[in-house]
């Protein structure tokens, strides 16, 4: 199942082989489903779920942190996994302040000085918006089977849910800034139900929970994320989807920095 | 002391004068060790001084109070007095008040971006009084171009920040920063002054504005602070001050202050000016042990020329203490007079030195160590204690080098000595 995790080394391979021809024998014998994914796969699908090749949609966020507490209503678009724009639609205070994702670049604009600022690199770990979401997570989003190798941690029930945990480390050459990330699918539908953060020396950071799966825009969709950093657990950003659409026409063009000063 | 000690203290003078030479050399070694220690110790201590002057003056100041959560994440929250804030006036004539702090300055800071045109840069930013400022810190004193920022939507960066962004003064920027409400925080601001210090961390990062405008910016009541950077009158204070403001600064009902000195704040500076301390220490080690051997080879050479004076005395009653004790009295009389000698020479020297550092800027440019810059100037500080410790240590240096001479004087045998034995 898992042999793009076991495929390192020549001896190990050849094991893997063996394993792999008896669990398909296995398979074959019991005549289950024949649902031979990789964990890559799986992965790959999990974070393509709520992006589709194009996307478009109403999103609120919930940002709740020692010292204030705010909701965020904001339209989003995106275009593969290069391009995003986020566009803050309300409270008035906040509404126009945008952001746009274009391959690695991080652009903002702030209305009330009427200018678009590049984030600097060394901006990216830097929170957004003030939520627990940071700059990083709107670049290196779904990025996961690139730059992560990924192996089964776990494979079976857990709290009578059939659940895989995927164990994912980056690729010596990979620039990420986490030390280790695991995932926690459901088998049943593929669906994620929690996401853990490490950092290099294995601490753990923060939590992403899935819930409120729900059919939006022809696809069943966690509708509801929530983001815990685990040095503070009193403090949280939920982000909550209310209104999806996948697979719509929309050109490179659309995203640019014309657009987002000038709203989509 | 008994009438018969008054005898041996006095053989032991008049014993002192019979080679009058070479008594006055063996002193003047002493009074020179002496000098040498005292200058050391007091170069090492003007070297400490600019060390910690440079190092707090640039920035950090040689006391700063905080909200005790402030550090080490300087969260834009963590203010002092709390969420509330406190009252910054009030606050500022309780410090001005201790007799030992010279100025005081309050502080507001925000992480963020500095944008101009294209270009964007990762910024600190501080909030300063325009007044107050300048009398705790030199940041703003070295100014390329401009002035100090003073009024509403002005800004001052660095040289460094400067050519990064492709500024000069007059231009617009934009400064960004998460707000104490997290919002994102922005506005337009007029550059007004370019600071060059000389230290690249701080030319390249700060970006300063007047208290009131970052406390806007960053949706913060006027009495919400950060920091207070405090000046003291003289170094040796700093401690008192610390203990002193901690106990009493009011917080109006808010969490404790946390009052930290210049050794707490910047441990690296610390540690240097503790390792060129004991440096200090081992040179001046050198130095006495120098002078233990000198002083103990001219008396060695003396009792062993008295060998049939000690002799013909023992012969005639008196104990081998006796004996032992006149040679341990030179060893006394001679400390005395070789620190009576070496304070008489040392002090000139160091007022002198003192009041006129040799100034080696035309030889080396100046030097960071420890992000403190170093003037290459070669002041001396004084002290009252390295004199009175090089002192007493010059003393005990004669008066343990007279030991081993003793016990050989007292170990002569009459007899034999008479006999040329």
């Amino acid at each position: 199942m898992n042999l793009e995790s076991i495929t390192r080394s020549p001896a190990r391979a050849s094991r893997a082989a063996l394993i792999a021809t008896w669990c398909l024998c296995a398979l074959c014998l019991t005549a289950a489903p024949g649902r031979a994914q990789s964990a890559k796969e799986i992965v790959d699908r999990v974070d393509r779920l709520l992006r589709g090749s194009s996307s478009k949609g109403k999103v609120q966020m919930r940002i709740i942190t020692e010292h204030w507490s705010r909701t965020l209503d904001m339209d989003v678009w995106s275009l593969g996994t290069d391009y995003s724009l986020v566009r803050v639609t309300a409270p008035p205070k906040e509404a126009g302040m945008a952001t746009l994702k274009a391959g690695q670049e991080v652009w903002n604009y702030l209305p009330r000085v009427d200018r678009t600022i590049k984030v600097p690199p060394s901006l990216m770990m830097g929170s957004w918006m003030g939520s627990h979401f940071t700059n990083d997570d709107l670049v290196k989003e779904s990025r996961m089977i690139d730059d992560y190798d990924i192996t089964v941690a776990f494979d079976g029930e857990r709290d009578g849910v059939p659940v895989w945990e995927f164990n994912m480390t980056p690729k010596p050459e990979a620039a990420v800034v986490w030390g280790r990330v695991v995932e926690q699918v459901r088998k049943a539908d593929d669906m994620p139900t929690w996401v853990r953060y490490y950092d290099e020396d294995g601490t753990l950071v923060r939590t992403m929970t899935f819930s409120d799966y729900k059919r939006m825009g022809g696809r069943l969709v966690p509708s509801r994320m929530v983001v815990v950093p685990a040095d503070k657990p009193d403090e949280s950003t939920a982000l909550i989807y209310k209104q999806l659409e996948f697979d719509i026409p929309m050109s490179k063009s659309f995203f640019s920095l014309r657009n987002l000063r000038s709203g989509g | 002391m008994s009438r018969g000690n008054g005898v041996w203290w006095r053989v032991a003078w008049r014993n002192l004068w019979r080679n009058r030479g070479r008594t006055l050399v063996t002193a003047s070694a002493l009074a020179f060790g002496y000098l040498a220690a005292v200058v050391v110790s007091g170069l090492d201590d003007g070297m400490g001084a600019e060390l910690i002057d440079n190092g707090t003056h640039l920035l950090s100041g040689e006391i700063q109070v905080h909200a005790a959560n402030y550090l080490p994440d300087r969260k834009v929250n963590h203010t002092i007095g709390g969420d509330d804030g406190v009252d910054v006036s009030a606050l500022l004539r309780r410090i001005d008040e201790d007799p030992d702090v010279t100025a005081a300055a309050p502080r507001v800071y925000g992480g963020g971006l500095v944008s101009a045109g294209d270009r964007t840069e990762a910024s600190l930013l501080l909030g300063i009084d325009p007044v107050r400022e300048p009398r705790v810190t030199t940041l703003l004193s070295d100014m390329d171009g401009g002035r100090i920022p003073r009024y509403a939507h002005e800004v001052a960066i660095g040289s460094e920040m400067a050519r990064q962004l492709h500024v000069t003064l007059g231009d617009t920027l934009v400064l960004v920063a998460p707000a104490a409400d997290g919002l994102l925080g922005n506005d337009l601001y007029k550059l007004v002054g370019i600071f060059h210090t000389g230290t690249p961390e701080v030319d390249g990062s700060y970006t300063i504005l007047p208290l009131a405008d970052l406390q806007s910016l960053l949706d913060m009541s006027p009495d919400r602070i950060h920091e207070i950077a405090l000046d003291v009158a003289r170094p040796s204070a700093t401690d008192a001050v610390v203990a002193r403001l901690e106990s009493t600064l009011p917080t109006d009902g808010g969490p404790q202050v946390d009052v930290r000195s210049w050794r707490r704040l910047r441990p690296e500076l610390a540690q240097s000016v503790d390792l060129m301390s004991s440096m200090n220490f081992l040179i001046i080690l050198i130095i006495f042990g120098m002078a233990v051997f000198g002083v103990a080879n001219t008396m060695i050479i003396g009792t062993f020329e008295r060998r049939k004076e000690f002799a013909v005395v023992r012969a005639l009653g008196t104990t081998a203490m006796g004996v032992g004790r006149t040679v341990v009295y030179e060893g006394i009389l001679l400390g005395i007079l070789a620190l009576a000698a070496g304070a008489l020479i040392t002090w000139p020297v160091m007022v002198w030195w003192h009041n006129a550092p040799p100034d080696l800027s035309g030889f080396v440019g100046g030097i960071s160590w420890a992000g403190s810059r170093w003037r290459p100037i070669l002041r001396v500080e004084y002290s009252t204690e390295i004199p009175i410790y090089s002192a007493l240590a010059l003393f005990v240096t004669s008066v343990v080098a007279a030991v081993y001479p003793a016990w050989r004087a007292t170990r002569i045998p009459p007899a034999d000595a008479l006999a040329d034995r």
